[in-house]
């Protein structure tokens, strides 16, 4: 029992670490930092490049790396990202620091690629040294975390309480622009707390790699055990954040003990997925706990934004004033362009563009929750393969067409989507999307990992409509269902329903008073987003001929809608594009290129996301408005 | 003034922020075809016992009512089925729709609450099926923005507005749920005198020509007390004066809570 106590200690100070730069940084600038992970792996792969490749000395190296290279990285990144962030939507905070921790890794590929995992180097000595204390084992790296996350709570605690600089954070906390009228350098504070944050979160990346190695799996468990002790530390509380970390870290290594498996094994049997998938669900259990236990994280949400959260796509006036010819124009050229594609394209990219537009329909989902509904959803990939999953189940092992199976996938997909929307009617934009993404991990985590859903990691097969059993056939019938649900979009966004989500929007608060139910509108707005994601995740795997769930990984979800929103989170051609590029780029890179360089799409959609700081709209919105630009200017 | 008949009534209203008392045992009478004003010092509980009426805030102790019946639980939305309507002293209008858009969100909303309701529309909006509007709705609505002298405005997307234009939009959005009370929260804050005059003469013809009850929250005392047939004065949170216009404006509490107590001001 020690032993696993002391391991959770181990795994805790690791998440407190990462959780006490977060709640750092987003004191200072109200940005929650998604990319904390991807900036700690970052770090933690330079290090090994350095120690591994370049040769230098290992300690200097990790001297270096923590109290160096960190700090000018978080200032990099403060000045090149953070600093534009602070005056844009809650949206796009979220989702550009989404598109960093998307860009980080694929940059750390393509600049050290061949990186060994059976190589640990570490920042003391290697092999570490072995330590008895108290009867148990503990070698130097994990003492050294230990204690690096000791000193943190300390230095960070005394800093923010007793310096003039904690004292102006906390000011600027309030209030940036009035603490900047009284002579506080707000731009300062902001930049030393991204440099600080960073520095934690390269320290925990140097510590970790030597200890788990320099694997991005093991930084990603890093970041989600982190958020959730920022959850319970309700993003601002440096205390709570370092016992959340440790509340966490405990509980994922006491319920790995044999006493606890023991006791489990009362209730299921030991190979029971769900018990399987315990451990690394923990964070999000937690998470979702202290989520729907605390009150007024919907407040806090108002406190925060003044404005509608999700940029709006052109004024009203601007809709009318052209034909309908000239507005539908690029929409139909697209879907010209589409229809006439299979005479010019050989096999393999038929099949890329068919997966693409298979993929359009799922993004289609994010148009309806995020770019109607408000609502910030990092949970799509979830419906969508959940849907796949249930699919391939009833078309396989019931014989249920495969169509009618697409169409039952995605109606329990609709089910899992009221639960999913439930967070929605108590949180907030961010807190939302940490429910979702809980939500994601939980579904993953257990769900997933059934045999009878995973097949040993091959998924189960999916037949394709008999009668369209070809590519062609197969394309034309996606085309045709792509139109179908992208004017389902349309009808809903100019109908009723449509216009009490942009109410919504922009007010909850006068929504509700004039009679509309809020819970209604939203529970449509998660539940139709479902339906779309599902059907196009059935689709894509009747293509693909299985449904596999390692297509539907939450981290690629994260990607999903980094690409969405780089085109526009509002535009139903944007979620065209977008299902487009997912697939054509990609394949694109396979054909020309090789090795390190196939992580360079990862790193362009990544980049997108975090473009939204200059153009929070997308790039089609960007096209539009310098088009209308030039016009009245002509 | 009797609560029994009255179209809205608040009873013995108590609110507590923390330990901060914002409402202290307040009530207040809303007959039907009345104008109720409701004045105080910054800071006196006015937007919040508004916050109460409307159900957005639950309060601590006391009861509200609408036509007699207990609606201290009900949601904001089950009150503006009701007929209750109202406007906020930080605007709350949607930056995206257009300022008829307004008033079409609010005047369908009445049409739609009940789940069978809800349930018969969705595949409505959703296929495009039927998307028209009800018959009645384009009057109902061309008359409201008449009324307010907003129809060349009809187009024009919400996020376009100046302030005063929008207090007018936020009264017309309330008009369209076609409310019997109407609750104005600062409505002339803002306006100049002559858009304020002009707006009184909105407000008394509104009353008459909707049968509407008002209840104003306002800073321009002058303006309630001219437009009023019933005034309480709140100040801390307590009522410290409660009756017909022009004995309010004789009222000396009155008159300190406004002009400070003087007798506090010289021991300072």
């Amino acid at each position: 029992m020690t032993t696993y106590f002391v391991a959770g200690i181990v795994v805790g100070s690791v998440y407190a670490i990462a959780s006490l730069g977060l709640v750092l940084t987003y004191t200072s600038s109200r940005i929650f930092n998604f990319a904390n992970g991807a900036m700690a792996f970052f770090v933690a792969e330079t290090f090994y490049r350095s120690v591994v490749t370049w040769g230098w000395n290992p300690h200097v190296a990790g001297l270096f790396m923590i109290f160096v290279f960190s700090p000018l990285f978080g200032l990099v990144l403060w000045a090149v990202l953070f600093r534009r962030l602070s005056d844009t939507p809650s949206f796009v905070r979220l989702v550009s620091t989404v598109g960093l921790s998307v860009a980080l890794p694929a940059l750390a590929a393509i600049l050290y690629p061949n990186i060994d995992a059976n190589l640990r180097p570490s920042i003391l000595w290697s092999p570490a040294h072995d330590y008895v204390i108290l009867g148990v084992h503990l070698d130097s790296d994990q003492l050294a975390i230990v204690a690096a996350a000791f000193l943190a709570a300390v230095v960070l605690t005394v800093l923010l309480r007793a310096t003039p600089f904690g004292l102006s954070t906390r000011a600027t906390v309030d209030s940036g622009r009035l603490s900047a009228t009284s002579g506080i350098n707000t731009s300062f504070v902001t930049a030393v707390s991204w440099m600080i944050g960073s520095t934690l979160a390269g320290t925990a990346g140097v510590l970790l790699g030597a200890l788990r190695g320099y694997t991005i799996i093991q930084f990603t468990s890093l970041l989600l055990g982190s958020l959730a002790a920022v959850v319970v530390a309700r993003m601002h509380s440096l205390v709570l954040a370092f016992a959340g970390s440790m509340m966490i870290g405990l509980l994922q290594e006491l319920s790995a003990s044999q006493q606890f498996q023991h006791f489990l094994g009362h209730f299921a049997s030991a190979t029971n997925p769900i018990l399987l998938g315990l451990r690394p669900s923990i964070p999000f259990i937690v998470m979702l706990v202290f989520l729907l236990a605390y009150n007024g994280l919907r407040e806090e949400r108002f406190a925060i934004d003044t404005r509608a959260s999700v940029p709006s796509f052109g004024a009203a006036a601007d809709r009318a004033g052209r034909p309908w010819w000239r507005r539908m124009l690029p929409v139909v050229a697209c879907i010209a362009g589409v229809l006439v594609a299979p005479a010019f394209l050989n096999g393999v990219w038929l099949s890329v563009v068919a997966s693409g537009l298979a993929l359009a329909i799922a993004f289609l989902s994010y148009v309806v929750v995020t770019g109607e509904g408000g609502m910030i959803s990092l949970c799509q990939i979830t419906f969508a393969g959940i849907a796949a999953a249930i699919t391939a189940q009833w078309a396989t092992n019931h014989n249920v067409p495969v169509l009618l199976a697409i169409l039952i996938g995605a109606a329990v997909a609709v089910l899992v989507g009221m639960v999913a929307a439930l967070p929605s009617l108590r949180l907030g934009d961010l807190y939302l999307a940490l429910a979702t993404l809980a939500f994601t991990q939980l579904v993953q985590n257990t769900y997933f990992q059934t045999p009878r859903i995973s097949n040993f990691g091959q998924g189960v097969p999916v037949p394709r409509p008999n009668g369209l059993a070809t590519d062609r056939a197969f394309y034309y019938m996606l085309v045709v269902l792509f139109v179908l649900v992208a004017g389902v979009v349309r009808n809903l966004k100019r109908s009723t329903t449509g216009l009490n989500l942009a109410a919504m929007r922009s007010s909850e608060t006068a929504t509700a008073t004039l009679g509309i139910s809020i819970v209604w509108s939203k529970f449509v707005a998660f539940g139709l987003s479902a339906f779309i994601a599902g059907i196009g995740g059935g689709l894509y795997a009747s293509y693909a001929g299985a449904a596999n769930m390692t297509q539907f990984d939450a981290l690629i979800g994260l990607v999903w809608l980094t690409v969405v929103v780089t085109w526009g989170i509002r535009s139903i051609l944007g979620a065209l594009l977008a299902g487009l590029s997912f697939t054509i780029i990609p394949q694109f890179f396979t054909d020309h290129l090789s090795g390190r360089w196939l992580n360079l799409p990862t790193l362009l959609f990544g980049l997108g996301a975090i473009a939204l700081a200059r153009e929070p709209r997308g790039i089609i919105a960007d096209v539009v408005n310098r088009h209308r630009a030039r016009r009245v200017a002509s | 003034m009797s609560e029994a008949g009255a179209a809205l009534a608040a009873n013995g209203v108590t609110v507590r922020f923390g330990g901060l008392v914002a409402l202290d045992g307040v009530s207040l009478a809303v007959p039907p075809r009345s104008i109720v004003g409701l004045i105080g010092p910054n800071g006196a509980g006015k937007s919040t016992l508004f916050a109460v009426l409307s159900g957005l805030l639950r309060p601590a102790t006391g009861t509200v009512t609408m036509d007699g019946d207990d609606v201290t639980r009900a949601s904001p939305q089950a009150r503006a089925r009701r007929g209750l309507a109202r406007t906020f002293q930080r605007q709350e209008l949607f930056g995206e729709l257009t300022v008829r858009e307004h008033l079409v969100v609010a005047y369908r909303a009445g049409q739609r609450h009940r789940l069978r309701d809800l349930l018969r529309y969705l595949p409505v909006d959703l296929l495009g099926l039927g998307n028209r509007p009800t018959p009645g709705e384009e009057e109902a609505v061309d008359r409201i923005l008449g009324q307010l002298g907003l129809r060349d405005l009809a187009h024009v997307s919400a996020g376009a507005l100046g302030i005063g234009t929008g207090r007018l939009v936020e009264i017309a959005r309330a008009l369209a749920t076609r409310p019997r009370v109407l609750l104005l929260d600062e409505p002339s804050s803002g306006l100049d005198a002559r858009e304020t005059a002009e707006l009184t003469a909105v407000l008394r013809r509104l009353r008459d020509e909707h049968e509407l009850a008002l209840v104003l929250v306002e800073h321009d005392v002058d303006m309630v007390l001219g437009l009023a047939d019933d005034v309480t004065v709140l100040d801390f949170g307590e009522t410290i004066a409660r009756g017909p216009a022009a004995a309010i404006r004789a009222d000396a509490r009155v008159q300190a809570a406004y002009l400070g107590d003087k007798s506090v001001g010289d021991e300072t």
